[in-house]
């Protein structure tokens, strides 16, 4: 595998929401490069658009102006046909607030993205499988999305987004309902599919032991990006302390600005 | 601080954009009943049909189907709007309203709603009555223009059905905030209605309890004269029992194998399709069930209905095949015959001479039976002339025509039978072939019509001169081909002949023209409010379901799955939804029409056809509507 590669550049990527008079400014000039196989974090105080990024770089959202590069590809210059079956086959999403379809089990949400793939159903099986047991889920297969816990439905979000083996995965604060416990777990299996099959891997979070998995962290303030951390070849311990000292800078999640 | 009242009017007009459909139905079907009451009340209209035309019972039927209609639409409505606005009523009391205050809320909204239906209706009712009067008449094939005046006691009708609306509603409303926490008003759409995989054996006993119901009512249908009103409850009931047991246990319980055998291998298509409707079983079973009986109600009432108005004027050949008959009244034919010549009309006149005996017609079902009746006997040679559609009897057999056979009892193995003559102490039998359904003279001409060779009938005759009830009959019969000429010859008919006589096809005819006419009228019309009704009930719900679904269609877009593929999930689930009871209600309207069509002796295949094809085309109509709807909402879900 190339290492090294660029697999997604966001070049002068500017988002405005809402119309001229009540026009909300969210990026403001992001310039992010990914290579194949990384692992990047964002962070960022709630509200300074990490998902609106995370919307943009993962073809949910158009962005108000500069491009994004997929595989070198430009996809505004991507038809919707393409760009969907780019994100079926190529990515994999872990939303915020899980988006599980509450008229389906665990188990048949997991299986939803592969469910028009030539797959045989004995290979998903396996993949399934697989997934729900480093993720725990297996005993909720049958179970609906109102009948488990948060943390279970995030567990749930993550198995779908790995099914169908994507080569990037975006995750919107995928610890954000979980314990300690069921956190790292999440993070181990995250980390071994980034290393192991070299997937890539950007993920938002406000969680500075989840960033420290990370071999970057990208910090993001007012819709720019603040600053950058690699973690090289830093023990995840001291990568965390890292972490620490920049965010004591940036301020505590919950303040916006000075 | 905002009022409850401005606020009720603040949400109603966000409301009103989703709700026109269901204003609409509700002013169309408020104003049918205003125009209904008022023609039941108008004595004009009355007095211009026939007296025999009972019309102010035809249209307050009508209005008690209205009814019965407006209140199982607007609960079924109300019910699914109160489904869906579950989050808001549950909002309000968490941030500290009280239950009362949110009950109030709704109230005002729903008075004041159903007040702009109200003034809609009565207003609308009012403008379209007269254009309602000119349909009327045409269909009666009547003359004249009649005025209709408002009419205060329909308004008064009308408000009292507004009143009961509102006081069904509001109960329903009250239970709605009383009866339910919190926790289910913010859980309704996402909460399945039954979780727990069904019990095997108690579902497969009610799955195939439900199919054995339906079954014994399609049986019962075969045969339901005999006792009918027993047999009529019985199939009602059982094919009402077995088609919501169908809705709740038996489908769902198929499902339920299906997705079990799937094993969380669902795929797309069925995850959008089966899914949310097992999601909503219970009130899924309910609507479908009603509606699936509502268009049974609506096909059965427009197939009778409309057979009873094409039959017409088959049935009265049948009872009269010619147009004018003259009973040994040659000098009066004569003179008629010379009238309608000066008048340039085209006329064919036939002489049947005839012989009229009193007899026995056994009855080998039952030989107790023994009637002494009379028996005309009718030259199958002569008769040959006028009607090329005869069968020619053998020497001393007789057939037997009679237009009412069917529906003066059973007629099995009735025929072939013996007559029997008597004279002079002397017994005579004959054999009587068969029986057609239909008359060979007019129904006014003495005595049962048998068919026989001229030869028989010569013979007979000579036998039978002398005894009592002996008679030889001339009539004369006249045939005019043209139907314009017809209403004038009628006309010069009645005038010439004494009133008592006055019972020939035309006025006949015309007679059954108008109260089927009537008939017809009021079935198409109400045929109209329960489509709507249905039609719309189905719209609301799915709307409702499209709008729950919403998030799921955007997670959907983008895990990257496109409009295309998720609305093949959602048109699978719509012909599911559409289809399933149109079949359902289809097969049993067969059944239904099968049952009721021993009162009308014509076929109703055709008309039923014919009203079958009109309703399935109007629900495909909201079909697409509907899945017009979703594709919106798909395509909009995400920008
Ligand atoms: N669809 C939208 N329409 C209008 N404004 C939006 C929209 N989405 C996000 N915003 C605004 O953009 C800003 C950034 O939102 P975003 O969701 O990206 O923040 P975030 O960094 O993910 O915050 P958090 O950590 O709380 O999830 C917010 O101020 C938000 O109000
Ligand atoms: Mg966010």
């Amino acid at each position: 595998m190339n290492v090294g590669e660029t697999v997604l550049q966001a070049r002068n990527v500017h988002k405005t929401f809402g119309t001229k008079g009540s026009a909300q400014h969210v990026l403001k000039g992001i310039d992010l490069r990914v290579t194949r196989n990384e692992f990047v974090g964002v962070m960022g105080p709630s509200g300074s658009g990490k998902t609106t990024l995370l919307n943009v770089l993962a073809t949910i959202d158009h962005t108000t102006d500069g491009t994004v590069l997929i595989d070198e590809a430009d996809i505004s210059k991507l038809g919707n046909t393409a760009l969907s079956a780019f994100r079926r086959n190529k990515l994999g999403f872990i939303f915020q607030d899980y988006n599980l379809l509450d008229t389906l089990t665990v188990k048949e949400n997991i299986l939803l993205p592969i469910s028009l793939s030539k797959i045989s159903k004995r290979k998903a099986e396996s993949e399934f499988t697989a997934i729900a047991d480093v993720l725990d889920i297996k005993a909720l297969s049958n179970k609906y999305p109102h009948e488990i816990s948060g943390g279970q439905k995030q567990r749930t979000a993550a198995g779908r987004a790995l099914i169908h083996q994507p080569s990037i995965v975006f995750a919107d604060e995928p610890t954000g309902a979980l314990d300690s416990k069921s956190a790292s777990s999440l993070l181990d299996v995250m980390e071994k599919v980034n290393q192991q099959r070299g997937v890539t891997v950007v993920m938002v979070t406000h969680d500075p032991v989840a960033s420290s998995y990370c071999s970057r962290v990208v910090f993001l303030r007012d819709g720019k990006i603040y600053s950058e951390l690699y973690r090289g070849d830093k023990t995840r311990h001291a990568f965390f302390n890292e972490i620490m000292d920049v965010q004591a800078v940036l301020g505590g999640d919950h303040v916006d600005g000075f | 601080m905002l009022t409850v009242f401005e606020l009720a009017l603040r949400s109603m007009r966000q409301n009103v954009k989703h709700y026109y459909l269901y204003f609409f139905a509700l002013i169309f079907s408020m104003s049918l009943y205003f125009v209904f009451t008022s023609l039941q009340h108008d004595q004009d209209v009355q007095n211009m049909t026939h007296p025999s035309v009972d019309f102010s019972a035809g249209f307050q039927i009508a209005g008690v189907m209205l009814i019965v209609i407006v209140g199982i639409f607007t609960v079924s409505a109300n019910g699914i709007f109160l489904r869906r606005r579950s989050r808001e009523i549950g909002l309000y009391q968490l941030i500290g309203l009280s239950k009362g205050w949110v009950a109030r809320y709704l109230m005002i909204e729903n008075i004041l709603l159903g007040l702009g239906a109200l003034l809609a209706a009565i207003i609308c009712g009012a403008l379209i009555s007269r254009l309602f009067v000119l349909v009327l008449l045409n269909l009666l094939d009547l003359e004249g223009i009649v005025g209709i005046s408002f009419s205060v006691l329909a308004a008064f009708k009308t408000v009292m059905v507004y009143l009961l609306i509102i006081v069904i509603t509001s109960i329903q409303m009250m239970l709605k905030v009383y009866r339910s926490t919190l926790l289910d008003l913010f859980q309704a759409d996402k909460r399945p209605d039954l979780t727990k995989p069904p019990k095997a054996v108690a579902s497969a006993i009610f799955a195939l309890l439900g199919l054995a119901l339906i079954g014994y009512g399609y049986e019962l249908s075969g045969h339901i004269n005999k006792q009918l009103f027993v047999n009529a409850l019985l199939m009602l009931g059982s094919i009402v029992a077995g088609t919501y047991l169908l809705f709740r246990v038996t489908i769902r319980w198929c499902f339920y194998l299906f997705r079990k055998r799937k094993d969380g291998h669902l795929g797309l298509t069925n995850s959008l399709s089966m899914a949310p409707l097992m999601h909503h079983t219970k009130a899924n079973a309910n609507s479908l069930t009603l509606i699936t009986l509502l268009s049974v109600l609506t096909i059965t009432m427009i197939s009778m209905a409309y057979s009873f108005y094409y039959s017409v004027e088959q049935e009265t050949r049948h009872d009269f095949p010619d147009d004018f008959m003259f009973e040994n009244e040659q000098q009066e034919a004569l003179s008629f015959q010379n009238e309608l010549e000066k008048e340039g009309i085209d006329v064919k006149h036939h002489v049947v001479e005839a012989v009229l005996t009193k007899g026995v017609i056994l009855d080998p079902n039952d030989e107790s039976h023994k009637f002494e009746e009379g028996l005309l006997w009718l030259p199958a040679e002569q008769l040959k002339q006028t009607d090329a559609d005869l069968d020619m009897p053998p020497d001393g057999e007789a057939i037997l025509y009679n237009a009412g056979a069917s529906l003066s009892g059973d007629l099995d193995e009735r025929y072939p039978t013996e007559i029997e003559l008597e004279q002079n102490g002397q017994t005579v039998m004959y054999t009587l072939r068969t029986v057609m359904e239909r008359n060979i003279m007019n129904l006014n001409a003495p005595g049962s019509q048998l068919l026989v060779s001229e030869a028989t009938m010569d013979k007979i005759a000579v036998q039978m001169a002398g005894t009592p009830g002996y008679k030889k009959i001339r009539f004369d019969t006249f045939q005019v081909p043209d139907k314009e000429e017809l209403a004038t010859a009628s006309s010069l008919y009645a005038k010439s002949v004494s009133d008592e006589r006055l019972y020939y096809f035309y006025a006949q005819y015309k007679e059954v023209l108008q109260t089927t006419g009537l008939l017809i009228f009021i079935a198409a019309f109400l045929g109209l409010v329960f489509l709507i009704s249905t039609g719309s009930i189905l719209y609301f719900k799915q709307m409702t379901e499209a709008e729950q679904e919403k998030q799921s269609f955007k997670t959907l877009r983008q895990l990257g799955f496109d409009v295309n593929m998720i609305m093949k999930g959602i048109i699978r689930k719509q012909a599911i939804v559409f289809l399933l009871p149109l079949t359902i209600g289809m097969l049993h309207s067969i059944f239904a029409i099968k049952a009721a069509s021993f009162m009308i002796r014509s076929d109703t295949t055709f008309p039923a056809s014919i009203a079958m094809v009109i309703y399935t085309v109007i629900y495909f109509v909201f079909a697409l509507f509907t899945i017009g709807y979703y594709r919106n909402i798909v395509k909009n879900a995400i920008s």
